[in-house]
């Protein structure tokens, strides 16, 4: 059935040519190995009462490297049975040695229980093991209990770094015979997230280390390009990796398909969520498992609308397609995933939220809305379709965004390129600065003591100086009533939260009922709640009454539960300054910088956007204060000789560098393994810092044609608050870069400028395809 | 420090080393202590010496020393294992902040004994971080010669602390002795009546005893802070005298309820008869009513006197004495503020027990009134409007049927 729906897609006059890629990868044999010679008795009945009397080759693999004592990574496919490299030495170890402990870290708590079940049901006639969740919903009357009693213990990194590690006295005995730690879905943790896990990570060896004892770090990770090395930097120890996946595999297809275009003058093709929609159907009308994933909540809710209705016409039953992201309720999320298992639920329409390693049964096909970002969710995406044995099949729909529009247009790129290194930087000033504060606050720092393997002297005078920390003897000790760890959010880089408050309910005295139901990070807050936003969670429209952000008060924006069809995007007033040069590179006909830079931004006002059509139905004003963000950035400069090849008018040039920024911008992605947000891009100039202010683009446009000297800079730089290495390997590729830019320019079918290339040409100017075209030229010459 | 920027200027600022500035006298006599010496270094010791029979408030502490184990018992599970009075450990710390965990230390620890004739209070301070060690070697044998430990919330706060502290710096926890903490006796006497159950507030509510210049407990972690950076002790002395006040109210309360629990029920007010006869309640419910009715004989009103009226009324309704938790009942009822429940129960027992529907609805019609009256809360008056349907409903069969007549 599946097969003959492919061919379909293939062959039909509407859908054959839109697909730009098929490739397929046979099915393949299982690598079996037997069980090791130490295996305990009691292992190996437990292991055959579920079936299983022998092992993949890479679970051999992993016991063994465990075994001489190596910190392990394996890196296998969803699927591949990769809990059973890390379940089975730490329960061995347990059974060896009854006083032993092992801590299990994974990045939800919802992860975690599932865990949990399966240990449960793995070591049930196991004596004497005892595993327990220690997390934010752990009961208080259960913690002493966890604590005292349990020898294994799964938590998620938020609760240990600040519920047990600056606890650490409650938790003796389980740091004086930590044996292993078994650290799941390795590949999350990278950018911020991962820089400060690093770090907590080092707190956790420094503890150990004081009450005498090194454990073991047992991972596992996604596919990535570099997992042995974002181990090592995670763990700050020598890895091995365990690659070879001896797991067998069912013949799948993988299908690209690009909308077919409706307007070729302006560049404009099919919506994709409504093509990814109709595939989506038609393997739902045979009923063939499917998810599908969308790259926006949004995006989520609406396709999932449509899938809805589109099940509801032919079968009248809409109830077995279901929609899943991060900000629903667990209740919900877990019906989602069971049903999925049982077979209740045919078709899930979900953001990447679902990418991550939640058993979820095997689906027969994922449609994927959009290119995901990177080549590594591309493959985790598609893995979720999958069978040991049988077909499977995966279908990317391309977007009209540039970095969409080259994947579909260079097959080889995304089937060949290994999927993208994780960065972290766990070095990152502030990141690095916060964790300090906690370590002291854990164990006061010796004078000579390197955190991780920085020498933080001078950190440890500032933070003196700051008034958190004092020396006394010869060890720096936290001197402040306040818990640090609380200061600390693990997924931002800095630390000011707002919460959103609902306060449209009353209570029954008839007084304000204020529910707090969310929480935005301080960078992003002036531009997603900034007054009069219209913020959407679940698809349920709230407006922005007031905010409010007085220095010493809670961070706090009030909102009202409004009916509106349209929401809001904000405009902002920008600048970026050089704050120092670190690195230089002359290339031929450009200069390329690396180094600190300032960004500001100031939310100026919004526009009105009609949630179906997209037009803009309106515009507001809002005063906010600017806000700076110290970062790193690459900048390039384009001296006047290169200019003056391509254009004598200052305006078409800046319409053109504008155009070159705009694409530089959407395939940076494709070197860097992030999102699109985490770099941000501007076209502006090299003023010293001192003389800066924020400007709207129209205004930096005036001032770049009224400036006496003509020298337009664009920059790239990390969105991140000191800077996460993105800018650094900018730095590296830019060549690549550019050449990269001027395929997709040359390649792209609209006549002067779309959201594929260089922007939609009603924004960019006319000639802005051309002159970037011929700036890239001379750039790449 | 919110940029690199700054960052960088604060370093360059203090790569010059700063020489410390010398305090004008030590500081362990500006306290009025001396430097006691231990295996692990010196720490300042502070010693005041009072004699068994000092008032500290209204009355001497000295029936602190001599509680008998029955009233022990009364004050808590420790007070069980607790051994001879006379060898009580009164504690209590002054700590760098309330956060709790790893971080936070107890950098003056006060502990009051009986030594011979004498009550004394000893307080152990740590002129800096690297004396903490001296300080637990100074503390330990103290604490481990105790037959209990006596505080007031050291349960939840400090003890654990100083468990923490001894666990950090790799010495074992002293001899586990029984911890007896007055916090959980003082709540159920006094919670109800008092606007909270701080030390303080029993010390001049209880004891009678009002401080002069007290330091705020909020800013003791500031002073300490602040002694450690530019070491004057100026401040210090009023957070001595602040602990050294805590350890003999310590020993005052213990003695209050040594003596009240053994008697001694002079000068109680009505409130207090009250939060006896909860003390009381499970141990001893002959006591325990005693207390109640002492409590209402004294002319306690108002919701207080309502609770203390429910609670006979359970139990003379569980001794099935009708007539007088009937009485009981109509008495909370008659109070200002409407309650529903004495209203249920004669309800209830107009029903269930003399069978008198008639009776019985008209208690629930006039309860309705008073609730519709007062704006009770919708749920409540939607119970009594069910239960008064279904009394009409029950009157309604028996005109047909011809029973449940009155009893």
């Amino acid at each position: 059935m599946l097969g003959e729906i492919l061919d379909d897609l293939l062959i039909s006059t509407s859908t054959g040519p839109c697909i730009t890629a098929t490739r397929h990868f046979p099915a393949r044999p299982p690598v079996w190995a037997p069980f090791p010679a130490g295996l305990d008795p009691r292992l190996v009945d437990a292991l055959a009462a579920r079936g299983i009397d022998r092992l993949y080759s890479h679970q051999a693999r992993a016991w063994e490297l465990v075994e001489k004592g190596h910190n392990v990574v394996v890196v296998t496919p969803t699927a591949s049975g990769k809990t059973l490299c890390y379940n089975l030495s730490a329960l061995q170890g347990l059974l060896v040695q009854p006083d032993a402990r092992v801590l299990y870290l994974y990045p939800t708590k919802a992860l975690a229980q599932d865990q949990l079940a399966e240990l449960e049901e793995l070591a049930k006639a196991l004596p004497d093991l005892r595993m327990f969740t220690y997390d934010g919903d752990t009961p208080q009357d259960a913690r002493r209990a966890v604590r005292a009693r349990a020898n294994l213990v799964l938590t998620n990194p938020d609760m240990l770094h600040s519920g047990i590690l600056p606890h650490h006295t409650k938790w003796a005995m389980l740091f004086q015979n930590l044996r292993y730690v078994v650290i799941d879905e390795l590949h999350a943790y990278r950018g911020v997230f991962g820089s400060h896990l690093a770090n907590v990570l080092r707190r956790l060896r420094r503890i150990c280390r004081h009450y005498g004892s090194t454990p073991q770090f047992i991972m596992a990770s996604a596919t990535i390009a570099n997992p042995g090395e974002l181990a090592s930097r995670l763990i700050g120890d020598a890895v091995e990796e365990v690659a070879e996946s001896g797991a067998p595999t069912g013949e799948k297809t993988f299908l690209c398909y690009n909308p077919p275009v409706v307007n070729p003058e302006l560049g404009i093709r099919a919506p994709y969520l409504g093509e990814a929609a109709k595939i989506a159907l038609r393997f739902l009308a045979e009923k063939l498992p499917t998810i599908v994933f969308a790259q926006s909540r949004l995006s989520t809710e609406v396709l999932l609308s449509t899938i809805k209705e589109g099940v509801a016409n032919r079968t009248g039953d809409s109830g077995i397609v279901r929609g899943y992201r991060g900000g629903y309720l667990p209740t919900r999320r877990r019906a989602v995933e069971q049903g999925l298992r049982a077979g209740d639920v045919l078709g899930v329409v979900s953001t990447n939220a679902l990418e991550l390693g939640v058993d979820i049964g095997h689906l027969d096909v994922a449609v994927l809305a959009g290119y995901p970002g990177t080549i590594a969710s591309l493959w985790q995406q598609a893995g979720r379709a999958g069978r040991r044995s049988g077909a499977s099949a995966a279908i990317m729909v391309a977007s009209s965004a540039p970095l969409d529009q080259f994947m579909a247009t260079h097959p080889d790129y995304l089937f060949g390129t290994p999927p993208e290194h994780a960065r972290i930087n766990p070095d990152n000033p502030f990141i690095l600065v916060s964790h300090l504060k906690c370590a002291a606050f854990e164990l006061p720092i010796g004078e000579d003591e390197r955190f991780g393997d920085v020498d933080v002297r001078r950190h440890l005078a500032a933070l003196e100086d700051e008034g958190v920390l004092h020396r006394a003897g010869a060890r720096w000790h936290w001197a402040a009533e306040t818990y640090p760890a609380d200061h600390v959010s693990l997924r931002t880089v800095t630390t000011d939260n707002f919460v959103v408050m609902d306060t449209t309910a009353r209570d029954e005295k008839q007084t304000k009922k204020r529910q707090i139901i969310a929480e935005v990070d301080w960078g992003s807050a002036f531009s997603t709640i900034h007054p009069k936003a219209i913020y959407l969670i679940e698809s349920e429209a709230y407006e922005v009454q007031e905010l409010r952000f007085r220095e010493d008060e809670e961070k706090v924006a009030y909102v009202k539960k409004v009916v509106v069809d349209y929401f809001t995007d904000a405009v902002s007033a920008k600048g970026v300054w050089i704050l120092q040069r670190l690195a230089d590179r002359e290339h031929r006909a450009y200069m390329a910088e690396q180094g600190e830079v300032l960004v500001a931004e100031k939310v100026v006002g919004f526009k009105k956007i009609k949630l179906r059509t997209l037009e803009n139905v309106g515009a507001g004003e809002v005063e906010l204060p600017q806000q700076e963000m110290q970062t790193t950035s690459v900048w390039l400069t384009v001296p006047p000789a290169t200019l003056d090849r391509v254009s004598q008018s200052r305006e078409e040039l800046i319409d053109g560098l504008r155009a070159v920024t705009y694409l530089l911008h959407h395939l940076s992605p494709i070197f860097l393994m992030c999102d699109i947000r985490d770099v941000g891009s501007w076209l502006g100039d090299t003023t010293p810092a001192a003389t800066g202010a924020v400007a709207t683009r129209e205004s930096t446009r005036r001032r770049l044609l009224e400036a006496e000297r003509f020298q337009p800079t664009i920059y790239l730089y990390d969105s991140y608050a000191g800077g996460i290495g993105l800018a650094e390997r900018l730095f590296e590729v830019l060549p690549l870069l550019l050449a990269r830019g001027l395929e997709t320019l040359e390649a792209c079918g609209c006549r002067a400028g779309c959201p594929s290339c260089v922007g939609p040409v009603n924004e960019v100017g006319r000639r802005a395809k051309a002159t970037a075209a011929a700036l890239l030229r001379a750039l790449t010459a | 420090m919110d940029t690199l920027d700054d960052l960088r200027r604060i370093i360059r600022r203090i790569e010059k080393a700063r020489p410390p500035r010398p305090a004008p006298e030590p500081i362990e006599h500006a306290v009025g202590g001396a430097l006691l010496e231990t295996p692990n270094g010196s720490v300042v010791r502070v010693r005041h010496e009072y004699p068994r029979q000092h008032r500290h408030g209204r009355h001497a502490i000295e029936a602190a020393f001599t509680v008998s184990a029955d009233i022990l018992s009364l004050l808590g599970r420790a007070g069980d294992a607790a051994g001879d009075p006379a060898r009580f450990v009164f504690v209590d710390t002054e700590t760098t902040g309330l956060a709790g965990g790893t971080g936070t230390y107890a950098f003056l620890v006060g502990v009051g004994y009986v030594e011979d004739d004498r009550f004394v209070v000893a307080q152990y301070f740590m002129r800096d971080f690297d004396e903490e060690a001296a300080l637990l070697s100074a503390l330990e044998p103290v604490v481990a010669g105790a037959s209990a430990l006596v505080t007031f919330n050291g349960a939840g706060f400090d003890l654990p602390l100083l468990e923490t502290r001894f666990i950090l710096a790799r010495r074992p926890s002293p001899a586990v002795v029984p911890h007896l903490d007055l916090l959980g006796p003082s709540r159920r006497i006094w919670g109800p009546w008092l606007a909270d159950c701080r030390l303080i507030t029993l010390e001049r509510e209880v004891l009678g005893l009002l401080r002069e210049d007290d330091v705020a407990g909020g800013l003791i972690p500031t002073i300490y802070f602040d002694f450690l950076r530019r070491r004057n002790p100026a401040a210090l002395r009023a957070v001595f005298s602040h602990n050294r006040h805590d350890v003999l109210s310590l020993a005052a309360l213990l003695g209050w309820l040594a003596r009240v629990l053994g008697g001694d029920e002079r000068g109680l007010r009505p409130e207090e008869h009250a939060g006896l006869g909860r003390l009381w309640e499970r141990s001893d419910l002959d006591r325990s009513r005693a207390c109640y009715e002492a409590a209402l004989a004294a002319g306690l009103s108002g919701e207080g006197a309502r609770w203390v009226r429910l609670r006979l009324a359970l139990w003379e309704k569980r001794r099935a004495r009708w007539e007088a938790a009937c009485a009981l009942w109509e008495a909370a009822a008659q109070e200002h503020v409407f309650d529903p429940r004495p209203w249920e129960e004669l309800a209830k027992f107009h029903e269930h027990r003399r069978r008198d529907a008639q009776a019985a609805r008209a208690i629930v019609t006039a309860a309705l009134d008073v609730a519709e009256a007062a704006r009770a809360p919708a749920r409540v008056i939607e119970a009594f409007a069910y239960r008064l349907a279904r009394l009409d409903r029950r009157l309604q069969r028996s005109l047909f049927v011809g029973g449940d007549g009155p009893a």
